[in-house]
């Protein structure tokens, strides 16, 4: 038990690039409303279907808004069913506390069908604000579902330019695609620092440098700055858990600022999260877009392969689960659901069965929501999967 | 050589003295509201019935809901992990464990070796635990003892079909308004309990000899429930099914110092 707080955080270190990324949000709060001040576009999402690329080309900025705190969560519930899924009640709370400054900047929100209960939440939010929201099918084999899925596409790029009254070029399409690439690369490079073994970098770190706004330079810049400090790491042999610590790779729902809660017991228990298969980790930034052909349908196929439990059938998640628990390593896989989340809930009895026969590793599944009430709950059955795993 | 299994649980803390084959020593109190240092009294305790030193214990493991927090156990160790290893020394062939505690129910599935092949939990809810039992009791305003004594006498069963405790409390009153007997609705509260948490178990496979441990293995009504859900003559429970979890922490302690 002891062992393992000899490999606590990195702390109280304002040079590094991961104490940057802990309290990034300030940072982003003011950079928005700098750009706004100048005239720039802000546009609020929820998904990793909306493609910042194209907000980007319509010289606007993309932030991500999902609500990753329990504490507007109460606010939500006097409107919204409290069996629901946590992340559906934290972003509506928002809307009602007025707490995030970076939504009450946003000019127009984009949204997505990626599930019922957001669906609907999105309609409320319109009564309130500027929303679009962008019909996601879900046949992801079907060509004609991607052709549906691309013209909902080309109507939100005719909307951003409405919106911001500018034309969105294919010039400026391509330039938006070459940043974002830049961009997710980054991401993924941060991400894949999980690979090493002995770890050099924990779970909740990586977790941490997860950010809101896109496009913006001082973020890439500290990505950078963080792959640098993470050689010196690796100089000075630093680890991030005992070489023998039970490598989790965890998929499902995303975490995110205030949500870590999985991570946090994972790592607590003595094992670390080594990569997430969740869209707070490599989902929206394992594959690039296309920068060679016509960049709106490369764009639209980017995002349509990405494999959300929305998708029918999600082939592609046990696709990008065999590529992850085979290069990161994985000893075992939790799989998270957020309360109520029904299409991840219902798939964890696919992926359940093919963790475990087709790759042959241990497997966990969590339900939960954002509050701390089962912690202990959660640990006992953690733990156990970590210590079975051992044996 | 001597090592000592603590399962510092949510409603008891349960102390076993283990020399390799037998149980020496067993301790139980509640865990109230400071359970360290009850675990630490429990403990002094034990060493003092012995005369024993803290240096004569090769080796202690702690379980249960406060096993990080006990500054002196050597190592800690998951109860589904300790439960099986006490379940495994009095039975080796058992396939499943039934364990319900104070506030979590659990079933465990065991492979070759007694090894823990699966395990599901109850979610966060207090229906069909031990401190659900002790609320109907107290509704009843019998001790826990009695009510599983009460429904042992008599037939018939009412149906309690409440998934929540809170809304269970409220249909045992209306069952106490229309007059059913006591009894039965006991033995109504019993099969709610044997049925939630055989459903639980057929998330795995509840076949083959199966063991039922925890605290409220001690309760003769919920025992004859459970057998009854699973139509089955044979339910294995140890002598003292509250400190199974205790006795598997210093086994494999014992294991661990060897």
């Amino acid at each position: 038990m002891s062992e393992s707080k000899k490999y606590c955080l990195e702390t109280g270190n304002k040079n590094s690039a991961l104490s940057y990324f802990e309290s990034s949000i300030s940072d982003e709060i003011q950079y928005v409303r700098e750009q706004k001040s100048q005239g720039r576009g802000i546009v609020g999402f929820y998904c990793e279907f909306t493609p910042r690329d194209l907000i980007l080309a319509a010289g606007a900025i993309p932030i991500c808004l999902c609500g990753t705190s329990q504490n507007t969560i109460s606010h939500a519930e006097t409107v919204l069913p409290s069996n629901l899924c946590p992340l559906i009640k934290s972003s509506f709370g928002y809307s009602i506390t007025g707490g995030c400054p970076l939504l009450n900047d946003a000019d127009l929100l984009v949204a997505e069908t990626t599930c019922d209960g957001k669906k609907k939440m999105y309609e409320l939010l319109a009564k309130k604000r500027k929303m679009h929201v962008l019909e996601l099918t879900q046949k992801v084999n079907e060509q004609r579902a991607f052709d549906l899925w691309l013209a909902e596409i080309a109507e939100l790029k005719q909307v951003l330019e409405q919106t911001f009254d500018v034309e969105i070029t294919d010039e400026k399409l391509t330039q938006a695609i070459v940043a974002m690439n830049k961009e997710r690369s980054l991401i993924l490079a941060v991400q894949a620092l999980g690979k090493h073994k002995p770890s050099i970098i924990s779970g909740l770190e990586i977790a941490k440098t997860r950010y809101r706004v896109a496009g913006f330079k001082q973020h890439l810049s500290k990505m950078t700055l963080l792959l640098e400090q993470a050689n010196d790491r690796i100089k000075s042999g630093y680890q991030a858990a005992p070489f023998h610590a039970q490598r989790v790779l965890l998929t499902g729902c995303p975490t995110g600022h205030g949500s870590e809660k999985i991570i946090e017991i994972i790592e607590e228990c003595g094992g670390i999260v080594v990569v997430q298969e969740a869209c707070s980790g490599i989902k929206g930034v394992f594959e690039n877009v296309d920068d060679s052909g016509d960049p709106l349908t490369a764009i639209a196929r980017k995002h349509f392969n990405i494999p959300c439990s929305c998708m029918t059938p999600n082939k592609g998640r046990e696709e990008l689960l065999a590529q992850l628990s085979a290069e990161y390593r994985a000893d075992v896989v939790i799989d998270l659901v957020w309360q109520a989340c029904h299409t991840y809930n219902v798939e964890s009895a696919l992926i359940g069965e093919f963790v475990r026969q087709q790759l042959g590793l241990a497997y966990l599944k969590v339900e939960t929501d954002y509050s701390d009430s089962d912690r202990e709950q959660l640990k006992v059955r953690v733990q156990t999967l970590l210590e079975l795993a051992q044996c | 050589m001597l090592t000592c299994g603590v399962d510092i649980g949510s409603r008891t803390v349960k102390l076993v003295l283990f020399d390799g084959k037998k149980i020496v020593d067993s301790l139980v109190s509640l865990s109230g509201r400071a359970p360290q240092s009850q675990a630490l009294e429990l403990y002094q305790e034990l060493l003092a019935n012995h005369q024993l030193n803290q240096s004569d214990i090769a080796m202690t493991l702690a379980t249960g809901y406060g096993r990080n927090y006990f500054e002196l156990a050597d190592r800690a160790s998951s109860e589904i992990i300790c439960h099986s290893a006490g379940v495994v020394h009095y039975f080796p062939n058992i396939h499943a464990i039934i364990d319900i505690g104070g506030q979590d129910s659990k079933v465990i599935q065991l492979g070759e070796n007694g090894r823990v092949v699966g395990f599901v939990m109850n979610d966060r809810c207090a229906a069909g635990t031990g401190k659900f039992i002790e609320m109907v009791a107290q509704t009843l305003e019998f001790s826990v003892e009695q009510i599983a004594l009460l429904a042992l006498d008599g037939n018939g069963a009412c149906e309690i079909s409440s998934m929540c405790a809170v809304f269970a409390e409220s249909e045992i009153i209306s069952k106490l308004h229309d007059s059913t007997p006591v009894d039965v609705i006991l033995r109504g509260v019993f099969r709610s309990v044997a049925n939630r948490v055989v459903a639980l178990g057929n998330k795995l496979s509840l076949t083959g000899p199966i063991a039922f441990t925890g605290g409220v293995a001690q309760n003769a009504g919920v025992i004859e429930a459970i057998k009854h859900r699973l139509n089955s003559e044979t339910l294995f429970v140890p002598p003292k099914p509250q400190i199974t979890g205790a006795l598997g922490a210093a086994i494999l302690a014992y294991r661990s110092a060897s």
